[in-house]
């Protein structure tokens, strides 16, 4: 049959020419200058030879050398790097035990506990610093790193538990049951089979939380001691004093490391060869 | 095979199984012998998966108790029984090679190394999965890894090889392929197979005895033969392929049909004179010509005729309401033109003893 010709107009009818859609173009680009514009700001004149913040004169690494040379900054840096792995681990750990038990615990207080634990995701930073900090000074605690690692924890679980939790209910509860069958025990059937079957799962959650605590401000200036503090907290201390180009520097650093770690969480999933990739939000 | 006086491989000792409240499995009383490959069949929700779960000890009996070639295993976790299991989803570990799955359960009882490796190579060999050994499950096809589901539970030599459906992901020409071997293996390791299906012709071609299941209750448990043949109940009669159900009255040794004729079925002493009673009878126990002397005929009309390649099935009327149908084969003596077509009258012969006749 010869279509072409034997279409009513109806179905030939366009629009005219398509035109660029400038004003969508417009709109993306001013949205990408104002959420990318400081962020090269900072990196440009962290390279800056000289001390302004406004000019750049020339191409230069001093202020990465200041930074290498400065004793407190890089004490912040030891400490959030101290604090972020800590936090890592224990909120790994037990957001992981907490997502297992939020599946496979049959009752209502599962449900209950489900949603007590979105609640730090949605509760104000600044709330859950200040009860922090109340609470650690009610106790009489003396804050230092080691009351920012818990705060960090406590806050970091519920990312954990919400990206495991939907992958804990995809697994097969027969592989598991498989495994006792062939000898194990239970612990040894979580070990040898549920945790390798998570394993990428729990490496992109590992990753995200040290990234989030790296950066994490709000929490961290209300928990921590005076020194050191979080290189976050520190930077914030420094700029009040006057911003010194050195700040620049650190910035860009904590940029690449941070867009590294996030770009490492998206990979792992690929990397065990399963399809789609990982999404952090569902962790699916 | 039946059960001898010897110590059967499988005791269920009236096991009943509640799940809040409502029964899953009654009472249930089972001998099944060493050797055996015996057949737990029914429509979902008969209670089969739950019993062959609490043999395997994924499940705890309510009441009763689960012996195991006579030992009382009812409280003994599923490590800790000489039983193994191939899963309904394979439940393979897919991050190990097919060679790791197989010998999952060799290194967690502690057999040395060289051992294990040889044990699992003859086990490759035996389900044909050669050049397999470090490939990872989700390379393998579905009937791949049905093979490394069951080298994986058959490495362990278990006393009893529990299977729950483990064919009903595979297409019907490959599960009919699976169903000869998986006997094929069985005969040649003489392990005793409990085998969950809710496939009649599975259990039919497979098994060495089948207990029908329903209600959580065994209705029947028998040769293949005879729960075919020599149905017990009506639920049976039903399951096991088609049956032709007839209502009518039973009366000195013939069942009045309402508005039809009178269907012989011998004298039946256990029925009482005068009561409502169903007729069963197989399509492929019906004669429609070349009748034996003797042999009791009735009259039909032909309503519909179905060919389905080897066999063509007529479904007959004959009383207003009530229609059997009747299987013929096509052999190379039927002539298509010797086939009935719709409403042509037929005589339909069978054997009384042919007949269940099962009162209300």
């Amino acid at each position: 049959m010869n279509l072409p010709a034997s279409l009513p107009p109806r179905a030939r009818r366009r629009r005219g020419p398509r035109r660029k859609p400038v004003f969508a173009i417009a709109v993306t680009v001013v949205f990408f200058v104002l959420l990318y514009l400081p962020i090269a700001m900072v990196v440009l004149f962290s390279f800056n030879a000289q001390k302004s913040l406004t000019i750049f004169k020339g191409f230069s690494l001093r202020w990465y050398e200041a930074f290498f040379h400065d004793n407190v900054l890089l004490g912040s840096l030891g400490m959030s790097l101290e604090v972020s792995l800590v936090a890592m681990i224990g909120s790994v750990v037990l957001g992981v035990a907490l997502a297992l038990g939020l599946v496979r615990h049959k009752g209502r207080l599962g449900g209950y506990a489900g949603l007590i634990m979105m609640v730090p995701l949605i509760t104000p930073e600044i709330v859950t610093g200040v009860a922090s900090l109340l609470l650690f000074k009610g106790l009489g605690v003396t804050l230092d790193s080691g009351t920012v690692m818990i705060a960090e924890i406590t806050f970091s679980i519920s990312y954990v538990t919400v990206i495991l939790r939907s992958r804990v209910a995809a697994l097969n509860p027969e592989v598991e049951e498989a495994a006792m069958d062939l000898g194990a025990t239970r612990w040894q059937a979580l070990r040898l089979v549920t945790l390798p079957a998570l394993l990428p799962a729990i490496l992109a959650s590992a990753v995200l939380i040290f990234a989030l605590v790296f950066d994490d401000f709000v929490l961290a200036y209300f928990t921590t001691g005076v020194d050191p503090q979080p290189l976050a907290v520190r930077i914030y201390s420094a700029i009040r004093f006057g911003v010194e180009p050195t700040i620049n520097a650190v910035g860009t650093l904590m940029l690449a490391g941070s867009i590294t770690l996030i770009g490492l969480a998206l990979a792992i999933p690929r990397l065990f060869g399963r399809r789609g990739g990982l999404d952090l939000i569902s962790g699916e | 095979m039946t059960p001898t006086a010897a110590t059967p491989a499988v005791r269920l000792d009236h096991v009943s199984k509640e799940f809040n409240g409502s029964h899953a499995v009654r009472d249930l009383e089972l001998d099944i012998a060493a050797g055996e490959f015996f057949s737990l069949l029914g429509p979902s929700g008969c209670g089969k998966t739950t019993t062959l779960r609490m043999i395997g000890g994924f499940a705890d009996p309510t009441e009763g108790a689960v012996l195991l070639s006579g030992e009382d295993v009812t409280a003994l976790p599923p490590n800790k029984r000489n039983v193994n299991t191939v899963f309904q989803s394979y439940a393979l570990f897919d991050h190990l090679s097919v060679a790791d799955n197989i010998g999952f359960g060799l290194k967690r009882k502690g057999v040395p190394k060289p051992e294990i490796r040889e044990r699992v190579g003859a086990m490759i060999d035996l389900v044909q999965l050669g050049g397999m050994a470090e490939r990872k499950p989700r390379t393998l096809s579905g009937g791949q890894r049905q093979r490394v589901a069951l080298a994986r539970a058959l490495v362990n030599r278990p006393a009893v090889l529990l299977l729950d459906e483990p064919l009903a992901a595979l297409d019907l020409k490959l599960r009919r392929q699976m169903q000869v071997e998986l006997k094929q293996i069985q005969r040649e390791v003489g392990i005793t197979f409990v085998f969950v299906t809710h496939d009649q012709d599975e259990a039919l071609t497979m098994s060495d005895r089948v207990a029908v299941m329903n209600g959580g209750r065994v209705e029947q448990c028998g040769t293949p033969e005879d729960v075919y043949e020599r149905p017990e109940s009506r639920f049976v009669a039903a399951f096991m392929g088609t049956s032709n159900l007839v209502g009518g009255v039973y009366r000195d040794g013939t069942v009045q049909l309402e508005g039809g004729p009178a269907l012989p079925v011998g004298r039946r002493p256990e029925i009482g004179e005068g009561s409502q009673v169903d007729v069963s009878i197989r399509p492929e126990k019906i004669w429609l010509s070349d009748f034996e002397p003797g042999m009791p005929v009735v009259n039909g009309v032909i309503r519909e005729t179905v060919y389905s390649g080897p066999t063509t099935t007529y479904l007959i009327e004959l009383a207003p309401g009530v229609t059997v149908a009747a299987l013929e084969q096509n052999t190379a003596r039927a002539r298509m033109e010797d086939r009935w077509a719709g409403g042509e009258t037929v005589e339909l012969g069978y054997d009384p003893e042919h007949c269940l006749v099962l009162s209300h």
